[in-house]
């Protein structure tokens, strides 16, 4: 019994540090549904057997044994919640708690059975990494959706919130990771405009503030897919950039300044066998002409 | 709280690019109790000041200003290293709201390297007026590191930026879960690699998998340490794994720019398209060939006009007034053994006395460029004038440290340091002391006027002719044969104009002033002293001292240009000073009879005058420069190489001119007559 505790409370440590440093004792009994005291008594404990760094008043934070076993569990029930929703053909709203159950009773042998069967998934149904088997965990995208500003097309990664209720609302809006949706427009209640697959949608906060999302870059097609020289391109005319040479030296000036393949640059001035001067991540750089000849770009529209 | 925590002494770094206000933070927090020299064997102004307040003590340390913290320059390296080696408490990343893209970039480099960080969001006005606006708070929130917005110029946001760095110093080290950037399993993989390939310790003080990453993104000085400490066997493996993997360079800077636009995509509001900035405007003329052209000539014209009608005037009221007058009260002072009389007046105050009253054209000058430095006018006139340095092995930033060398050679090197290339910052040094300066050319005016009267002004300027065709010449052999490696293309930001801080150019004239009355007061006083402990050694008379030997050892040479033993004596004494050559000359022709233009007559023939001039203003630079050639190139041998080569070439040109005029005496006297007295 004591063992499953103390998975739940490095689990809920970890998830929370995302977010704060170290981590209060208030907000781990708000997240456990446990009273402060309690939790109090639990950090002592965790703490006692090298698993976190706890200060009373300031609160907690993982030490790397403690991370290892939290990561452990976290793959536990990311692993079984996918089992669930994708072969078991469980509601994505459903599944968190019976994880909950499940991911303390995993035996390695089970462990592996479910990686076999869910080979390639790199996600839980909710958005969120599956750490690997060494305790590897890619880095999520923290941006929330009610944090861009609009105009801005994103794609939403994961769902913050495992309570059913909102599960189930936002499934029904048809919102689901992957999904791109465009941001219209931010309301003065905080409400926030979106269309998805051509219908408008208002969105509350309390909604898009659980969901994480990641801008989705909008390139207008070249207009002449031709590589040329930066060299070549007349004044007030756009380009992306291909290739960037240059010997090693001046390569690492000009990724420094921004000049990295796919990024988008303005001509300003461009005059006979002189330097020229560009307006590339809204700054103006001037660079030479020998320069401006190895760097290989492809026009493009204005935007 | 307890006691021990009462009095707190905290480092902290600033760091930031070039242009984004850094200096005039650390300014308004450190006042007057910065501390300006340079980083250990290197020519890059080290800064650092205290800031208190109530029990707080801030040691902060003014970083320099990188785009990068990969070893693009010596800069960039100096800032990783300090980053690296002393572990500073807090690091406050200063950026620029108007450039946010671009600034974002470095932080995702120093979130790797600073365990503590906080970010001084500075320029929100300059932003806004640019039709952007920034959600410091979103940023502050998406990157979980504190944001403090700021207007420097205007001191806002100071207090809060303190306040906030000395909460982010209770937090334990690398506890804030700071947003990392995501690089793609891809190029992760590729990184772990050459992780694996590291043994431990082998990075000592350099984070192991940072240090994969600089060997992956190219950067030569981490390359050069690795392949030094690693066993030779093991070094062939790793170094054609690099090989193999030389697009990760560019994968790793477009996977930072691709973090950089996730949080501009939160940060930034869009910019309002169409909207024609100010700085758009005035580049218009400022950065066209051709009116760009006009335009640099006209501030520089009005910078001279201004050094020229307020400095000129005011040096000569001060070398009259206060030098010659304290010389002549010296000489009253009968109690006084006539020994100490001679060095007070001749040794000390003519020296390094007549050196210091150039501060109010030095001061001009340093004002004038640091007020083109701050407005960011400097970076167009590098634009604009880039064609023509090109063919020197210079750069567009070598045209105004030259141009400055016309008023004052001392500014121009120490100018010299916005040139981002060693190689062709080592070419405009060594250039520099061509240009011909004020006392130069004041010499040049005075002995011109005196043999050719209204020719005067021609022959004035055909020194100044003469000089830069030398200029250029040696440019060009010194860039084609003598120093090696190739010319660096030119690369630079152009930042937005704004509106000069007057503190800042206050403070950087100061203490440039400073450093200069300190060189006057050692190594310009010695060779002063030295000077005239040779004019008057053996027997207080310059006509039998050492000095005069030296000149007559050298009359020899002298005679092949038709000078006598005192010109030499002048000309050696415009070491100390340019214009000295002019009180040498009056001292040692003070016993023959007339007035000085009769004397100088007498002695020289037109030829031999012409000739004069051209040794005159090729000669060695005066001690001065040469102390700040020494400082910047960091040693004696450029120094010492520029007086043995100007020496040389100096008698060079002159001889030959000299040797010419003499067999068309003729020619040379009806184009000196022809023209209308």
């Amino acid at each position: 019994m004591e063992s499953e505790r103390i998975e739940e409370y490095l689990e809920a440590i970890y998830k929370r540090q995302g977010r704060e440093t170290p981590v209060s004792t208030s907000s781990l009994a708000a997240d456990l549904r446990v009273s402060q005291p309690a939790v109090t008594d639990m950090l002592r404990t965790l703490e006692n057997k090298g698993l976190i760094d706890y200060k009373s008043r300031r609160g907690a934070a993982l030490t790397s044994t403690g991370e290892k076993m939290a990561l452990a569990v976290i793959r536990r029930h990311r692993l079984w919640e996918r089992f669930l929703t994708d072969v078991l053909g469980m509601k994505w709203d459903k599944v968190h708690a019976e994880a909950c159950r499940l991911e303390h009773a995993t035996s390695p042998d089970m462990e592996k059975g479910l990686s076999g069967i869910l080979s390639g998934i790199d996600t839980c149904p909710h958005g969120h990494s599956i750490p690997d088997e060494k305790g590897n965990i890619k880095p999520e995208k923290t941006t929330l959706l009610s944090e861009f500003r609009p105009p801005q097309k994103v794609r939403i990664l994961a769902i913050r919130n495992e309570d059913p209720r909102v599960l189930r609302g936002i499934e029904k809006l048809g919102l689901r990771p992957g999904v791109v949706v465009s941001v219209l427009k931010k309301n003065r209640d905080g409400s926030l405009d979106i269309e998805l697959q051509n219908e408008k949608i208002t969105l509350d906060n309390a909604t898009s503030s659980v969901l994480t999302a990641e801008p989705v870059p909008v390139i207008s097609p070249p207009i002449d897919e031709a590589e040329i020289a930066l060299g070549e391109l007349p004044p007030g005319e756009f380009a992306v950039i291909k290739v960037c040479g240059g010997g090693r030296g001046s390569l690492g000036r000009c990724l420094s300044l921004g000049f990295t393949p796919g990024s988008i640059i303005k001509m300003v001035e461009n005059y006979h066998r002189g330097p020229v001067l560009v307006r590339v991540h809204d700054t103006e750089v001037a660079i030479g002409r020998q320069l401006a000849e190895k760097i290989s770009v492809v026009r493009k529209a204005a935007s | 709280m307890s006691e021990s925590t009462k009095t707190r002494e905290i480092t902290v770094a600033l760091a930031g690019a070039p242009n984004v206000g850094k200096s005039t933070i650390f300014n308004l927090l450190t006042g007057l109790s910065q501390h300006v020299g340079n980083w250990p064997g290197k020519t890059v102004e080290h800064k650092t000041g205290v800031f208190r307040q109530g029990e707080l003590t801030m040691n902060i340390i003014d970083l320099p200003g990188t785009y990068s913290l990969t070893a693009n320059s010596v800069e960039e390296q100096i800032a990783r290293d300090y980053l690296v080696h002393e572990n500073p408490d807090v690091v406050v990343a200063v950026l620029n709201a108007a450039s946010l893209e671009r600034n974002l970039y470095l932080v995702a480099e120093l979130i790797e390297l600073a365990p503590r960080l906080v970010i001084a969001l500075n320029m929100l006005d300059v932003a806004e007026q640019q039709g952007m606006k920034i959600d410091s708070e979103a940023l502050s929130r998406t990157l979980n590191i504190p944001v403090v917005p700021i207007v420097a110029r205007a001191n806002r946001g100071l207090r809060e930026l303190v306040t906030q760095v000395e909460q982010e110093c209770n937090t334990a080290a690398g506890l804030r879960n700071v947003k990392h950037i995501e690089y793609g399993s891809e190029i992760t993989d590729v990184i772990d690699h050459v992780d694996r390939l590291l043994e431990d310790g082998i990075t000592a003080r350099y984070p192991k998998h940072w240090t994969a990453m600089k060997l992956l993104e190219g950067d030569e000085q981490i390359n050069k340490l690795i392949k030094a400490r690693m066993p030779a066997e093991r070094w062939p493996a790793l170094d054609s794994y690099l090989r193999e993997h030389e697009s990760a360079a560019v994968t790793i800077a477009t996977l930072r720019y691709e973090w950089v636009e996730r949080m501009m995509a939160v940060a930034q509001q869009k910019r309002r398209v169409g909207q024609v900035s100010l700085t758009e405007k005035i580049d218009r003329a400022a950065t066209h060939p051709v009116l760009g052209i006009f335009m640099l000539i006209a501030i520089l014209g009005a910078m001279y006009w201004l050094v020229f009608s307020i400095g000129v005037p005011v040096q000569q009221f001060l070398d009259v007034n206060l030098i010659e007058r304290t010389r002549d009260f010296i000489y009253t002072l009968s109690y006084m053994p006539q020994w100490l009389q001679g060095f007070l007046a001749d040794g000390v105050l003519s020296g390094a006395g007549t050196v210091l009253t150039f501060i109010p054209i030095l001061f001009f000058f340093f004002a004038a460029w640091a007020f083109l430095e701050d407005t960011g006018y400097t970076s167009r006139a590098a634009f604009v004038t880039d064609r023509f340095m090109h063919a020197l092995g210079l750069h567009g930033k070598s045209c105004l440290p030259l141009v400055l060398g016309f008023g004052c050679n001392v500014p121009a090197i120490f100018g010299t340091r916005i040139i981002d290339s060693p190689r062709a910052r080592l070419l405009t040094i060594l250039l520099t002391p061509l240009v011909p300066c004020t006392g130069r050319m004041a010499v040049i005016a005075i002995i011109a006027a005196a043999f050719f009267g209204s020719a005067a002004v021609l022959i004035s300027i055909g020194m100044i002719i003469l000089s830069l065709l030398i200029l250029a010449i040696v440019g060009l052999i010194l860039n084609r044969f003598v120093i090696r490696g190739k010319s660096s293309a030119l690369i630079m930001e152009l930042p937005l104009y704004h509106v000069p801080d007057l503190k800042l150019i206050g403070m950087v004239t100061w203490q440039n002033i400073l450093a200069f009355i300190k060189r006057a007061g050692t190594v310009i006083l010695a060779v002063s002293i030295l000077v005239w402990l040779l004019s008057v050694i053996p027997n207080g008379n310059i006509n039998n001292s050492i000095l005069s030997d030296i000149g007559r050892w050298l009359e020899p040479l002298g005679r092949l240009m038709g000078l006598n033993w005192q010109m030499m004596v002048a000309l050696l004494s415009s070491f100390v000073a340019k214009e000295n050559t002019i009180a040498t000359l009056g001292v040692m022709l003070s016993g023959s009879s007339g007035d000085f233009t009769q004397q100088l007559k007498a002695i020289l023939t037109p030829a031999a005058a012409v000739a004069f001039l051209v040794v005159q203003v090729l000669f060695i630079p005066c001690v001065a420069t040469i102390a700040a050639i020494r400082q910047e190139t960091g040693g004696w041998k450029w120094p010492a190489l520029v007086l043995v080569f100007q020496m040389v070439l100096a008698f060079a040109v002159a001889i030959p001119v000299y040797q010419v005029l003499r067999l068309f005496p003729g020619l040379f006297f009806s184009f000196c007559t022809v023209l209308p007295s």
